[in-house]
């Protein structure tokens, strides 16, 4: 799938001075299977650009078209399917159901294409070194957990790009590590993109492009 | 999954006020609708004038026996009993203004002749299903509605004369026939009894043979109206009644105990239907407001589902399958509840005389349908609503 932010600028940050090579204000392409790394310091925008991009704000001036289709004019089904089958995310924020189990979570979002098997499930969970919380509340878990546990949310889903919003920000070096060598064999093993945002921090990993705000 | 993430955490407390207000409002409701509708059913069938209809005259005192006041209707009076707002219409009864003798005509039955006195009422106040109630000039014989009396005193006469009595249907087979007379012919005419009431005193025949009658052998005498029918309004038989007594007149006392009881019993559940409205209206408006606090509450996981790629159909289907779930369950419940108050209801009209017709009354089993489809549309409404809030 091909993203294009053409001239994008969030309301809120429109006051904001930005740089040349920001992605604020100019044309950029997010084209297929192209992991990026999008940089930048607090409060510049990070977060507006994962929720801008998967339609969560409407915010904005400029236009974003997906396949050369303007996202203003998709529907609440098109965004379902969209995020059920063309764009998955890991949420600054999480959004995990802190009432249901690591189980649950994942069960649910699995529950609406089957990607996985229970024991898939509980091995991607032994890889993250978390599979001994399967049957515990997300919201007993510590963040760097839950963080774990939202990655491996978001790939219980067929996907062409992920978002993933200051994923490791809880994780020491060894757990992000394994987090992005999963991440990256799920998005090779689909011929999925990524855009990875980051404080700075390049997590030692060869990204095909590096976009800035 | 779902439904364990969106209705785990619930303060059950005022779902199940709700739910209670919703049981005992469609209980009633049910109730109420089936034995408002049986009870104005009551007696129809069985007689032959139609519901809330009574014969009256003017009642006779001294002084009318003395020819001081009048015992016939004008048209005025007639009018002005017809624009009382409880009264749905008032026609006169027309009577024969011709000599008229009954007689027996079979052999089958020793002879007996009588002068009497015939009627007939305008067909629209007659609840008369057979076809025989018609005549014309040259038709074999002349459909009659006796009096039930008359059974009974010809059965005294057979007796008398030590023959068998007989039934109902056998008298409908007896040859019978008038002789319609004045000063300068006469004509026989052969009559079948075709019904029986115990609502008009006189012989009822069509009003076809009651012109013939009056035209052809009328005495010359001024014809007078001195009984008329009066159809009332269902429930307020009782304003109708007092009406009777106002103007000082008088019908059959058992047409008056029948529309009084009727008009009681039938007020009696319009006021209960009435209440059961309110209360299948507020408990579902209850129903309906839990529903949106529980969308508030779980406003956070509803806008999470939403953003993890769950369509919201699927969440709306969740809310209304919930709620449509529970109004089922009440609904079936106030069926149940029905049942079992209909086995008792109907047990003591039974004793109490009133053989009210026992089977389930489709209107109330419709109101049910109709008080769930509407519950259900306003539930799709309201979760439909509250998801896209979130959106």
């Amino acid at each position: 799938m091909k993203i294009v932010l053409d001239h994008i600028m969030p309301v809120p940050l429109a006051s904001i001075q930005h740089s040349a090579e920001s992605i604020w204000g100019n044309f950029v392409e997010l084209n297929d299977r192209e992991k990026i790394l999008l940089n930048a310091s607090s409060g510049k925008g990070k977060s507006t650009f994962t929720l801008t991009t998967i339609g969560l704000r409407n915010d904005y001036e400029g236009k974003i078209t997906y396949n050369s289709e303007d996202i203003r004019t998709f529907s609440p089904d098109d965004w379902a399917k969209i995020r059920q089958e063309k764009i998955a995310v890991v949420f600054q924020d999480l959004q995990l159901f802190p009432n249901l189990t690591v189980a649950e979570n994942l069960l649910l979002k699995n529950s609406l294409n089957h990607v996985y098997s229970e024991k898939e499930l509980l091995h991607l969970l032994e890889r993250l070194e978390i599979d001994n919380k399967w049957s515990q509340s997300c919201g007993l878990l510590s963040m760097g957990q839950q963080q774990r546990v939202a990655i491996i949310r978001a790939l219980c889903q067929p996907f062409e790009l992920i978002l993933l919003d200051e994923p490791f920000s809880h994780l020491d070096e060894e757990n992000t590590q394994r987090c992005i060598t999963m991440i990256n064999e799920r998005c090779d093993e689909l011929n999925a993109g990524f855009v990875l945002t980051s404080l700075g921090d390049t997590h030692q990993f060869n990204y095909d492009k590096e976009l800035k705000l | 999954m779902l439904n364990k993430l969106l209705f785990k955490n619930q303060d059950l407390k005022q779902l199940v006020i709700a739910v209670i207000g919703a049981f005992l409002g469609i209980t009633f409701l049910i109730t109420s609708i089936h034995y408002l509708i049986k009870v104005n059913e009551f007696g129809k069938g069985s007689e032959i004038l139609g519901p809330n209809t009574v014969i009256v005259q003017k009642k006779v005192s001294n002084s009318t026996s003395l020819n001081m006041t009048k015992t016939d209707f004008s048209e005025n009076e007639i009018k002005k009993y017809k624009e009382m707002p409880f009264i749905l219409d008032v026609k006169p009864v027309t009577s024969n203004n011709f000599d008229v003798s009954f007689e027996t005509a079979d052999p089958m039955v020793p002879r007996f002749r009588t002068d009497v006195f015939i009627q007939t009422v305008d067909p629209k106040f007659l609840d008369v299903k057979s076809k025989k109630w018609h005549w014309k000039e040259g038709d074999k014989f002349v459909p009659i509605i006796m009096p039930r009396e008359f059974l009974v005193m010809l059965n005294t006469f057979m007796s008398a004369q030590d023959i068998p009595q007989i039934s109902d249907e056998l008298a409908k087979d007896i040859n019978f026939k008038f002789t319609l007379k004045n000063d300068t012919g006469k004509e026989w005419v052969d009559a079948r009894i075709i019904g029986f009431t115990n609502e008009v005193s006189s012989i009822l025949v069509p009003e076809s043979f009651m012109e013939y009658g009056n035209l052809k052998y009328t005495t010359g005498k001024e014809k007078k109206i001195t009984q008329i029918m009066i159809e009332g309004k269902e429930s307020e038989f009782g304003l109708v009644e007092e009406m009777l007594n106002e103007y000082g007149l008088e019908t059959k006392a058992s047409q008056m105990i029948v529309g009084r009881l009727k008009s009681v019993v039938g007020t009696l559940f319009l006021v209960v239907l009435g209440i059961s409205i309110i209360a299948v209206f507020v408990s579902g408006l209850v129903l309906i407001q839990y529903m949106q606090l529980l969308m508030s509450r779980n406003a956070y996981e509803v806008r999470t589902l939403l953003r993890i790629g769950f369509p919201p159909k699927d969440i709306i289907k969740s809310f209304f399958t919930y709620f449509v779930k529970i109004f089922g369950i009440v609904a079936a419940l106030g069926l149940g509840t029905f049942f079992i108050f209909k086995f008792f209801l109907d047990a003591m009209f039974e004793s109490g005389g009133l053989y009210i017709d026992t089977q389930i009354s489709l209107t109330a089993i419709i109101t049910l349908i109709l008080s769930y489809v509407l519950f259900g549309f306003a539930s799709y409404r309201t979760a439909r609503k509250g998801i896209f809030r979130q959106y």
